[in-house]
């Protein structure tokens, strides 16, 4: 599957979780399961993990894996159902309490209406869902050229900027 | 009031493009409907019994002339010449056409108005006291805040795609005309001990199939760090909020589970994290917005009252209306009206294209060009010189809106029911014209005093039944509508949620229990005793009694 991230530039294919990233997708070589991380490896297998991703679900615990996440490579967050806006949060926190430096990757069912979300939200690139194209991810990441809130993307953050005087102080 | 610079069209302006291009996706097939419903939902667009219904927020109840205006020309040029004014200060149009709709949005930009999430499981539009900058009673203008939520909230990147809708509701005075406490979030505005500003925050109210009033879990939130304490509370409910039930995906069932006390805790824990500065609200924002809701000087005019005394001496039916559709402004020698949407057996909320054109030539000849929408589902004139009331009265009794009711028996509250939503389980918009027919006598109506009915057509609660003096549910019963019937709701600051009095009725046995009810109240209650304080005194007993000893 073609994967974009959030520029627009493509990224070579997503491989499954038994086959050799070739090339690297963002540094990593091999893409596992959280469970598969914990079975192989330990939090202070550095070089290993720093060619490793994690492809976690909705349900999974990052608090389990808190160790890790310094030294991976890449994590994908996997969308279960495009309505289900747990990633969102989740790639916040990754961030924000975890220090996940790495590249965060959507995956699974999500819209292209929501690349702008992701986009901000902390993410790096999408694997674009088989029943979309790569054209309306691109489209779609160009919709806004400007948001309300603080986040990724380079869209002037509105509640911090210095906004035009009223046109007219109407009453009340 | 809050006019958009050119960020705020910017922005405006691409969500217009956005959904045109996903209706022209949809209409091409490249979209499944399973696909477009969240999209056109975040738009407020419901495919309904009938036809697609287009909710349109109006910005925490507070509307311009001109923004009313544009809902008559919506409702002349792409509906059947009349809107529906809903319980949480929106409009709807019942009778759109799908391809319609991104030019509806383009219209309504114009005046900087939108359907931006007034549906799906993202941020809602923010309820606040109709009476804002008008009250006697208040503190601050809870529209200034509003309107700091909205713009966090609007296509907040995190926040769009909750494990339910999620309402919040400020309030800047002691008297709760924004029903906060059934809100997920509901926000009052407080000073503290040393003069600061801020808020106490309510979280997990809602009313549905499993109703709370919501607990208070923050007793003082400097108002600075509003936008952190929300975006720390949604992140806890993005993350733990049950996905598996709908019916338990609200924010009200994690407090209920979690407990107050540790949803409040887990919050803070959260709160803690973010960084202070980043979503510290901006005092020079803060002035800005500010400065667009000031009330313009106002000069007082203490003689006014005199004045309207002999007008009301020589018409009965001003005096009636003056005493239950006007209410005391902050500004000595103005008043806040009422404009009902509650003709006797008319349909409650709904409004022809007419009647809106002329309560916005009314609005700006007599109330500063502002009106505002009730989650009552009434329109308010919020300054109005105490002086000119005898002739706004006139010109509102001309276009059928000046009925003297606000408050009383037939100021019922509704949901639109079976006759448009395709969740109701039963008609709800006849009922309440039944009801409102059969008290239609004003002198009956004065007598019986303040009394809230509201019905809802199913369990979803749109009617707002649970904060009813009365409460009326309709249910399904093996294929025949019932309704039960609740008493003792509350959506003030002493909030309550009403308790079932029996079995349920059919339609005509709803109608008999409602008088009923209403003549134990009369045969109890002791001088100047409203329905409220009787059936706090009696208990539920008497009613019970009473009713099914005679249906």
């Amino acid at each position: 599957m073609i994967i974009l991230d959030t520029k627009g530039q493509a990224h070579g294919e997503r491989r499954g979780f038994s086959e050799q990233q070739e090339p690297p997708l963002f540094g990593a070589t091999a893409i596992v399961s959280a469970a598969a991380l914990k079975e192989r490896f330990a939090p202070t297998d550095t070089d290993s993990l720093a060619h490793t991703g994690v492809s976690l679900t909705v349900d999974d615990d990052l608090s389990d894996m808190a160790g890790y996440f310094p030294h991976l490579a890449m994590v994908e967050l996997v969308f279960s159902q495009f309505k289900d806006g747990r990633p969102f949060s989740t790639a916040v926190v990754l961030r924000r309490d975890f220090e996940f430096k790495g590249a965060i990757l959507a995956a699974g069912d999500f819209l292209p209406d929501q690349a702008l979300f992701l986009l901000r939200a902390g993410f790096s690139a999408f694997v674009v869902p088989e029943q979309f194209t790569a054209k309306q991810f691109k489209s779609a990441l160009l919709a806004y050229s400007v948001a309300y809130q603080p986040g990724l993307g380079g869209a002037p953050d509105l509640l911090k900027t210095l906004r035009d005087p009223p046109t007219a102080v109407a009453a009340g | 009031m809050y006019t958009y610079d050119t960020l705020d069209k910017a922005l405006l302006n691409q969500r217009v493009a956005e959904f045109r291009e996903q209706v022209k996706r949809r209409i091409a097939g490249e979209l499944t409907e399973d696909q477009f419903k969240p999209l056109r939902l975040m738009n407020g667009l419901y495919l309904q019994t009938h036809a697609y219904m287009l909710r349109v927020a109006v910005p925490y109840g507070t509307l311009s002339s001109d923004q009313m205006r544009k809902f008559a020309y919506i409702a002349r040029t792409y509906d059947r010449g009349y809107g529906h004014f809903t319980t949480r200060q929106n409009i709807q149009f019942n009778w759109i056409e799908l391809g319609s709709t991104p030019d509806i949005l383009y219209d309504l930009s114009e005046v900087d108005l939108h359907a931006i999430q007034t549906s799906g499981n993202c941020i809602r539009n923010v309820t606040a006291d109709p009476f804002a900058g008008a009250a006697a009673d208040e503190l601050d203008d809870p529209r200034v805040w509003s309107e700091i939520i909205r713009q966090w909230s609007t296509l907040h990147p995190e926040f769009s795609f909750l494990p339910r809708k999620f309402k919040i509701a400020v309030t800047g005075a002691d008297a709760d005309r924004a029903a906060i406490k059934f809100h997920d979030i509901g926000l009052k505005i407080v000073r503290n001990d040393a003069g600061d500003l801020g808020f106490q925050v309510f979280v997990g109210g809602g009313q549905g199939r499993t109703p709370f009033v919501a607990p208070l879990i923050r007793p003082f939130l400097p108002a600075k760090d509003i936008l952190r304490y929300l975006d720390a509370a949604l992140r806890v409910y993005n993350q733990h909020g049950r996905r598996d039930n709908i019916y338990k995906a609200r924010i009200k069932i994690l407090v209920d589970s979690l407990g107050a006390d540790q949803f409040s805790l887990d919050v803070e824990r959260e709160f803690e994290k973010l960084d202070p500065d980043l979503l510290a609200v901006n005092e020079k924002e803060v002035e800005r917005i500010r400065d667009m809701f000031a009330l313009p000087y106002l000069r007082p005019d203490t003689d006014a009252q005199a004045g309207l005394e002999q007008a009301m001496e020589q018409s009965n039916p001003l005096r009636r209306w003056c005493e239950t559709n006007t209410e005391v402004h902050k500004v000595p020698g103005y008043a806040i009206a009422t404009v009902s949407l509650k003709p006797v057996g008319g349909i409650p909320g709904d409004a022809t294209a007419d009647q809106m054109d002329t309560v916005a030539d009314l609005a700006d000849r007599y109330s500063l060009g502002e009106i505002r929408v009730t989650y009552t589902q009434n329109l308010v004139l919020p300054h109005v010189r105490v002086a000119d009331l005898p002739l706004l009265w006139a010109a509102l009794d001309q276009i059928s809106l000046a009925t003297a009711n606000a408050g009383l028996v037939t100021d019922i509250i509704a949901c639109p029911g079976l006759d448009y939503c395709t969740l109701a389980n039963a008609r709800s918009i006849p009922l309440a014209q039944r009801i409102s027919e059969r008290f239609a006598d004003l002198d009956a109506q004065h007598n019986i005093g303040p009394l809230d009915i509201r019905i809802s057509g199913c369990i979803n609660a749109c009617g707002h039944h649970h904060a009813g003096h009365i409460g009326i549910l309709g249910v399904d019963k093996k294929g025949v509508e019932l309704y039960q019937l609740t008493l003792g709701g509350q959506g003030n600051r002493d909030s309550a949620i009403g308790k079932i009095l029996g079995p349920g009725f059919d339609e005509d046995g709803i109608i008999g229990a409602v008088e009923n009810v209403i003549a134990t109240y009369l045969n109890m209650r002791t001088i100047g005793e409203t329905f409220s304080e009787t059936l706090q005194r009696k208990g539920h007993s008497p009613f019970k009694e009473r009713l099914y000893d005679h249906t």
